[in-house]
């Protein structure tokens, strides 16, 4: 009798194997890397350091990057179900909940590859033409490091699984592919701009009480969430005066909760597809 | 006849307005192949999705009351159609692996051994559906539901498919189908439900119902379903 794991490793398998034939990953990749590289040299960053790079360079990955995971994970589920696909699945020995997993796990690392490959290069171009005090491995405040950008692109890819979460649940509610891309346009507007609109709304509504709660409603917008991480754990690292701009604790806690509901609501929405 | 292995009782789903199915039962035992007939829109694939446990019923019960099985039941869709850029030993695995069988087993039993690294989207109709049927039987499900497994398909190769269904229900298996290929319908099926606007308006033998009009099949089908439907089926005489 095969077990959940199997069935997981099963899905998983079978999004690398798709991922890995398909060459607009690597287009994909290519497109990002031209951006923050091309925004990187605007600003002159990497001969100044990691933090003046991540500074060129995050309001634009902070767009990018959801889209990109939009492009990979819009059509995951909707095309299995567009072919039948969900319907024979749904006779085998495979919970909803196994499925969805199987398919993030294996989107995210098509996701991961496309997004680290070019932050990565970018890390190291910087270490080979910024100044000499930028391979000092340390975080203390004022300092620049290779550890800062470590932690910069840690986020982003953190920002970039949360996006492809209500990526993989918009297209797990699509029951076409022209609508999973109607939905994926008003997710991916959800991610970048609609939460954070939300939040001032509540604001300037006086719904929450800006001195008490900014930092912590910030936190709940996935954009604000990842840029609020950035600000403090890599920008304002290296700057004497500092702000805090969002509660770690719940950015981080809004980033986590985004994906886990998004992608229990992709399993709801697959299992309702069974009834 | 054994024991049934998929039991409908009273089967109704309605779709807002529409009443899809009212009131259907339905067994299919062990070791037979039960055919849905009727014409377009009768209902026949909705209460194939329903015995499936696809589909729920808007009243009525549906039981799974055969052998225990890891996967009791397989399904071939109407159109089957498979993910493009994998091959089709590939796609056997996929689903052999969900169901820890053997993929080239799966493959060698509807005939597509010779094939294994052809892309899906090179195979032709009737061997697309051969691989949905190898798909469906992965796991060796007691219960199989193939959704018009012939449709589309020439003579020789819609012969074949119903060979493969014959030698599944003498394997043991339960057969449920549905089809508006009379002749081989005729050929196949131990018994023959015949749906109209959604009831039951037959159900027996294929021997039993030709002797309702003493003459081949499609004449009982035609006497059977309302005139006035817009009736698609292949009789003897237009094949």
């Amino acid at each position: 009798m095969t077990g959940r794991l199997d069935a997981f490793w099963t899905v998983f398998a079978r999004e690398i194997r798709g991922a890995a034939r398909n060459r607009t990953y690597a287009l994909l990749a290519l497109a990002l890397g031209l951006v923050v590289f091309g925004l990187a040299g605007t600003g002159n960053g990497p001969s100044s350091g990691y933090v003046p790079t991540v500074v060129d360079v995050l309001l634009v990955v902070e767009v990018v990057v959801p889209a990109v995971a939009f492009a990979v994970g819009y059509r995951s589920i909707t095309d299995d179900a567009v072919r039948g696909t969900l319907d024979v699945l749904a006779t085998y020995p495979l919970p909803p909940w196994v499925y969805v997993a199987g398919v993030y796990a294996g989107r995210a690392v098509a996701l991961l590859s496309v997004v680290l490959v070019p932050l990565s290069i970018l890390g190291v171009v910087v270490a080979a033409s910024a100044a000499p005090d930028t391979m000092v491995f340390a975080t203390h405040r004022g300092v620049d490091s290779p550890l800062l950008f470590v932690r910069f692109v840690t986020l982003t890819a953190a920002f970039a699984l949360t996006a492809l979460a209500i990526a993989v649940a918009v297209s797990a509610l699509a029951d076409s592919r022209r609508r999973a891309i109607l939905l994926a346009l008003v997710g991916l507007l959800i991610v970048v701009v609609g939460a954070d609109v939300t939040v001032l709304r509540a604001i300037t509504g006086g719904l929450v009480d800006v001195d008490v709660d900014l930092g912590t409603i910030l936190g709940l917008s996935p954009s604000s969430a990842y840029r609020g991480l950035v600000f403090e754990t890599v920008l304002y690292v290296a700057f004497a005066e500092r702000g805090e701009f969002v509660s770690v604790p719940v950015a981080a806690a809004g980033l986590l909760g985004w994906s886990v509901s998004a992608l229990l609501v992709a399993t709801l929405a697959v299992r309702g597809r069974r009834a | 006849m054994t024991d049934a292995y998929v039991r409908g009782t009273g089967v109704t789903r309605t779709f807002g307005d529409v009443t899809a199915l009212a009131d259907v039962s339905v067994e299919i035992p062990g070791g037979t192949v039960v055919a849905l007939i009727g014409p377009n829109g009768s209902g026949k694939t909705t209460l194939l999705r329903i015995l499936a446990g696809l589909l729920s019923p808007t009243d009525g019960e549906v039981h799974y009351e055969g052998p225990s099985a890891t996967r009791p039941l397989g399904y071939l869709p109407q159109e089957p159609s498979f993910r493009p850029g994998y091959t089709t030993a590939e796609t056997a695995a996929f689903y052999a692996r969900l169901a820890d069988d053997d993929p080239s087993e799966l493959l060698e039993r509807v005939g597509l051994g010779t094939v294994p690294d052809r892309p899906v989207e090179a195979l032709s109709g009737g061997m697309t559906r051969l691989l949905g049927i190898a798909q469906a039987l992965a796991g060796e499900p007691p219960v199989l539901a193939l959704d018009e497994p012939a449709s589309g398909l020439d003579p020789v190769m819609s012969g074949r498919v119903f060979d493969i269904v014959e030698a599944l229900a003498a394997d043991g298996h339960a057969v449920v189908v549905t089809s508006h290929d009379l002749p081989l319908v005729e050929r196949a099926a131990d018994r023959i439900v015949v749906l109209d606007r959604g009831s039951v308006v037959a159900a027996d033998t294929p021997a039993a119902l030709r002797e309702r009009t003493g003459g081949p099949l499609h004449e009982t089908f035609a006497s059977l379903v309302d005139a006035g439907d817009d009736v698609a089926v292949r009789t003897e005489t237009n094949r």
